[in-house]
């Protein structure tokens, strides 16, 4: 109860920080969290990179109680020696997610040994301290090929990346996961190392696609030291349509199953012929009686 | 045996009880009347206002208007099948208890059914069910069985009723017309003659063991209502023999307590004797044993099985309703077992004592089949208002279920003064086949 109510101060100090700055923070209740801010970087299929600040308040004592910090302003950078070139500002969301997509063609200025640094920042707001991370990640590029080797479907991916001479380096030892999209999430189909720059695999046959048979192939580097997160993505028709099979009882089929019908008659006919016996078996009683007080009448 | 003045013997016995109108009497059909109007009010109140009356809500859906439909139609397929096992196989005591369980059959059968109409949040699509029949419903099937039954129940109730409606119309002098006229329309001409006692006998025997078959399939027809679904606490193999049982148990059961009552009330003692009440006692007994062995397998299969939802219904049970879960499964089925077990507890009080124990404890079963299962459903509830997940019956709900209570033993009351509740037919037909069995001397 404790808990929930400092999360909700927090929630309300931390909004009335950055839509109005002349509020007073509660820096008691800040006291008992710890400020989280990461950057993470996808390279997207379409080759355009997504950068993803995370800025979340954490209790420190509990664990479960995490605060997202609301519309704050964050700031990317490509980061050289010289100069932080920027890339662009997000603000965060209810989540505490502040996002950007960096088109494919931009020119990311590289260190010496190739590898892009990417800052994200927080400025700071009176009573939040400015905040920042810093990734660096080397550009690569995956090529997803489906193709029916002598009639076997096969996925065949080459994973590598461009030297200063634009020179094609494969790509080694890194972990790589082949998943296709499914309704909640994607469903993996094969997990392995590469090597060489290349991996090929047989796609499996009992795949089931959308209503034409498509389905989303994706190859994946996920949480890579030197790479971050690099996803690449084709639509092929191999998926399996799935038959569906009309199942008959059911509460809400058209119609009840055939034996229900007879099963449920012959107890009807069985009982209703019974009661209409019953019932003859009765007047006949009553024509016997009155028979026989006509007679004694007479 | 002249029969014709034994008949008149007879109706001279227990005219009485057709005619008497003490004061106790009238003041006790007064307050049955003014519970039933109370009833009347409520049920206004609720078909005017809707179910907001009541205590069922989106998640507790049912409440204790199902539970006092499941009791009472129980007890009339109990009634029926006791009634179907005595005639068929000509039990020695059936005349002191038969006519009391065919009334207690009836009664149930009418008063039961109307409980559902009052769980029915649209009353006025009610014919809907029969334009729109689902025969793969079970519910359905309940109608169809419920219908069936209760006019299987009512033709076989009329046959048994046959031989003394003829008694009362041939010596009915001295009583009003109309009651005379009601009783020649309702007597069919019978004058017991040997073919019409043939007949009458051959289609009674048939009936009863159609009643029996009859009751079987609708108690499991009952009970598939709920072992079809998937609800924790329902979705059980054994819930139709289940329901047999328990039904047998409400069933003989409200027969003692009923034979204690009238025995009592009308001095019935000469033919409501100890030995019938030591009778339905040990009866009692072997279907309380059966009732707890199958209470036991359905809540230990369930407590071993340790499926998520199953393990959330027993905690419920066993937290929130853990003195209702005593009382209907541990006092409701062994003060009945200790009372009956041991022979010199077997008094016609203690009888009567541990009945009254056994359906107070089925009631609660009851309940508590319905109410902690829809209190704990499959999904878990979020976000919703407390009144919506928890139930507690309105007084809405207690003025209707003690109208059909009032409404089951004022119609008892008025069909007592209409037929004798010993069949006379049954004394005599009893005292010929006695005279029959005698030796002759040559």
């Amino acid at each position: 109860m404790k808990t929930r109510l400092f999360k909700y101060i927090l929630v309300i100090t931390a909004l009335g920080l950055f839509i109005n700055p002349n509020c007073f923070a509660q820096k008691s209740v800040l006291k008992n969290y710890r400020v989280r801010f990461g950057l993470s970087t996808t390279k997207q299929a379409d080759n355009s990179r997504l950068l993803e600040v995370s800025f979340i308040a954490a209790n420190k004592k509990d664990r479960k109680d995490r605060v997202p910090v609301y519309d704050a302003d964050i700031n990317f950078y490509n980061v050289t020696i010289e100069e932080d070139f920027l890339l662009g500002t997000a603000k965060t969301d209810k989540d505490g997610t502040a996002k950007l997509t960096v088109p494919a063609d931009y020119k990311y200025v590289t260190d010496d040994e190739g590898y892009i640094n990417l800052k994200a920042e927080f400025e700071g707001s009176k009573d939040l301290k400015s905040n920042d991370d810093q990734i660096a990640i080397k550009d690569i590029f995956l090529e997803l090929n489906l193709e029916e080797v002598d009639s076997v479907k096969t996925v065949i991916l080459n994973a590598y990346s461009l030297d200063s001479l634009q020179t094609k380096v494969p790509i080694d030892e890194t972990e790589i996961i082949f998943s296709v999209r499914g309704m909640i999430s994607n469903m993996p189909i094969k997990q392995d190392y590469m090597s060489d720059g290349t991996f090929e695999f047989e796609f499996p046959e009992n795949i089931s696609g959308d209503i034409n048979g498509n389905v989303d192939v994706f190859a994946s580097i996920l949480d890579n030291d030197e790479y971050g997160n690099v996803i690449q993505k084709k639509n092929v028709n191999w998926g399996v349509n799935k038959t569906i099979i009309k199942e008959t009882n059911q509460l809400w089929s058209d119609v009840a199953p055939i034996w229900m019908y007879v099963v449920l008659s012959i107890l009807l006919i069985g009982v209703w012929a019974n009661y209409g016996y019953t019932i003859k078996n009765l007047f006949s009683i009553k024509k016997e009686g009155k028979e026989l007080e006509t007679k004694q009448e007479d | 045996m002249d029969v014709v003045k034994r008949k008149k013997e007879l109706v001279k016995e227990f005219s009485p009880l057709l005619e008497k109108s003490t004061k106790t009497s009238k003041i006790w059909v007064g307050f049955l009347i003014a519970i039933i109007l109370v009833g009347l009010v409520a049920f206004v109140i609720q078909f005017r206002k809707g179910h907001i009356v009541t205590g069922m809500r989106d998640n507790v859906v049912w409440g204790i208007y199902i539970i006092n439909f499941i009791f009472f139609v129980c007890l009339s397929y109990s009634g029926a099948f006791i009634s179907g096992i005595l005639h068929f196989f000509k039990t020695p005591w059936k005349n002191s208890v038969s006519r009391i369980v065919e009334v207690i059959t009836v009664l149930s059968l009418i008063v039961g059914p109307i409980f559902i109409l009052l769980c029915i949040g649209r009353l006025d699509r009610l014919y809907f069910l029969f334009l729109y029949p689902r025969i793969q419903s079970p519910i359905t099937w309940d109608i169809i069985a419920i219908m069936t039954d209760l006019i299987g129940c009512f033709i076989y109730l009329y046959l048994t009723f046959i031989p003394d409606f003829a008694i009362l119309r041939d010596n009915s002098e001295g009583q009003p017309k109309w009651r005379q006229k009601v009783y020649k329309w309702l007597a069919i001409n019978y004058h017991d003659t040997e073919t019409q006692r043939e007949k009458l006998h051959k289609i009674t025997r048939t009936m009863s063991a159609m009643i029996i078959a009859l009751a079987i399939i609708a108690y499991s027809v009952l009970a598939w209502i709920f072992s079809l679904t998937v609800q924790p606490g329902w979705n059980s193999s054994i819930f139709a023999p289940y329901f047999i049982i328990a039904g047998l148990y409400s069933g003989i059961s409200v027969i003692i307590i009923a034979m204690y009552l009238i025995r009592k009330f009308y001095h019935l003692d000469h033919y409501i004797r100890k030995v019938h009440f030591i009778g339905a006692g040990v009866i009692l007994l072997v279907i309380s044993l059966l009732y707890g062995y199958f209470t036991f397998s359905e809540y230990f299969s369930r407590w071993f099985s340790h499926k998520d939802a199953d393990m959330k219904l027993l905690d419920t049970l066993f937290n929130k309703y853990f003195w209702e879960f005593i009382f209907a499964n541990y006092i409701g089925i062994l003060v009945p077992i200790v009372i009956l077990f041991f022979k010199k507890f077997r008094t016609i009080k203690s009888i009567t004592f541990a009945a009254v124990v056994a359906i107070l404890g089925l009631y609660m079963n009851r309940y508590l089949i319905v109410v902690p299962t829809l209190e704990t459903p499959y999904l878990p509830i979020q976000d919703t208002r407390p009144e919506y997940i928890h139930y507690t019956a309105t007084w809405i709900e207690w003025s209707l279920s003690f109208a059909g209570i009032a409404a089951f033993i004022l119609f008892f009351i008025l069909i007592m003064r209409l037929v004798p509740i010993i069949p006379m037919s049954g004394i005599i037909d009893h005292e010929r086949e006695e005279k029959k069995k005698k030796p002759r001397i040559i």
